[in-house]
């Protein structure tokens, strides 16, 4: 499926570091009942979605809580050690945002996000988007263009809701 | 599976400079020279961040006493992370070259790839170290699942 509005949010297991490591994590029970917003990203440790990206929502993520958004996700086609250790460095675990890994790219192939870029060593990575799911169904969703980082901040996001 | 004796595979790995991302190819690190390549799972991962990498950083300069002219950390991540990886570690500044595998070509074509979906790993490398003389892997040694003894910076310094 592309990703659209009014459509319900493929399920996934993605993978996210416990307390004794990591662990799988049923996204489509994560969603059920909530208000939650999900966005995705090419990469841990790459230029704009270290510098633009993951801090548009540690900004808004109070703001985004006071709009009845229950959990901000962020979803990354790496492994859950290096989302540990991005989420800690950039301060998005300490805003309370969620990590987690789609690490084989099975989500991300499911929404058709998927881009390679060899020569950069992404291969199967997501480009960048940024949705609001309540009880799982799609109610904004904005996908900006491979290499952009426009629509999918928090900013954004937060003033449409 | 490479064993030694072998020339070593080529293969397009990534590094991070100033101006990004390039490509560098094995077979121009490994022509004319010797090298110590070590492989490990993942960037951030406890064995690799805890005690591979650091034995390294600790034995450089017995390498660059016994002749080795670069000491390579090669891992299937992106370049982006291995830079950050090198830099929090002190592998960067210790003068560990830190390449990335990102599509995993260069540890398939070693034969030592493996995957553990539970934590997220897909076409991973083994944990090995090698030393490599003009192109042939000349000491390899590769660890058994979970084990980081035999290919640590240490070990391999007492085995060339």
């Amino acid at each position: 499926m592309a990703i659209k509005i009014g459509e319900k949010f493929p399920s996934a297991n993605l993978v996210t570091m416990g307390a004794e490591g990591p662990e799988t994590v049923d996204l489509a029970t994560r969603l059920a009942g909530r208000k939650v917003i999900v966005f995705a990203l090419p990469g841990a440790f790459t230029g704009p979605c270290s510098t633009i990206h993951v801090p548009s929502f540690i900004r808004t993520a109070k703001a985004l809580a006071e709009k009845g958004v229950q959990e901000i996700i962020c979803i990354a086609v790496n492994d859950p050690f290096v989302l540990k250790a991005w989420g800690e460095s950039t301060g998005a675990t300490a805003a309370g945002i969620t990590m987690l890994g789609d690490s084989d790219g099975s989500l991300t192939h499911a929404l058709k996000m998927e881009f390679t870029a060899p020569h950069l060593g992404l291969v199967g990575r997501s480009n960048r988007y940024a949705l609001v799911l309540d009880d799982g169904v799609v109610t904004h969703a904005n996908i900006d263009n491979p290499g952009e980082c426009n629509i999918s901040t928090g900013e954004a996001l937060l003033a449409e809701l | 599976m490479v064993k030694e004796g072998d020339a070593l595979p080529d293969a397009e790995l990534i590094r991070m400079t100033e101006a990004g991302p390039e490509q560098v190819g094995v077979k121009g690190l490994a022509d004319g020279r010797k090298i110590v390549i070590f492989g490990l799972p993942g960037a951030f991962t406890p064995t690799c961040d805890a005690a591979h990498l650091p034995s390294f950083i600790r034995t450089k300069d017995g390498f660059a006493d016994k002749g080795i002219d670069e000491i390579i950390c090669v891992s299937v991540n992106d370049a982006h992370v291995m830079r950050y990886w090198g830099k929090h570690s002190g592998a960067t500044e210790a003068g560990i070259t830190m390449l990335a595998d990102g599509d995993a070509s260069f540890t398939k074509a070693l034969g030592l790839e493996f995957s553990v979906p539970a934590v997220g790993f897909y076409d991973r490398s083994r944990r090995y170290a090698m030393m490599v003389d003009n192109g042939v892997v000349r000491v390899l040694h590769l660890e058994k699942p979970g084990e980081c003894g035999i290919s640590t910076g240490e070990a391999m310094l007492d085995a060339i």
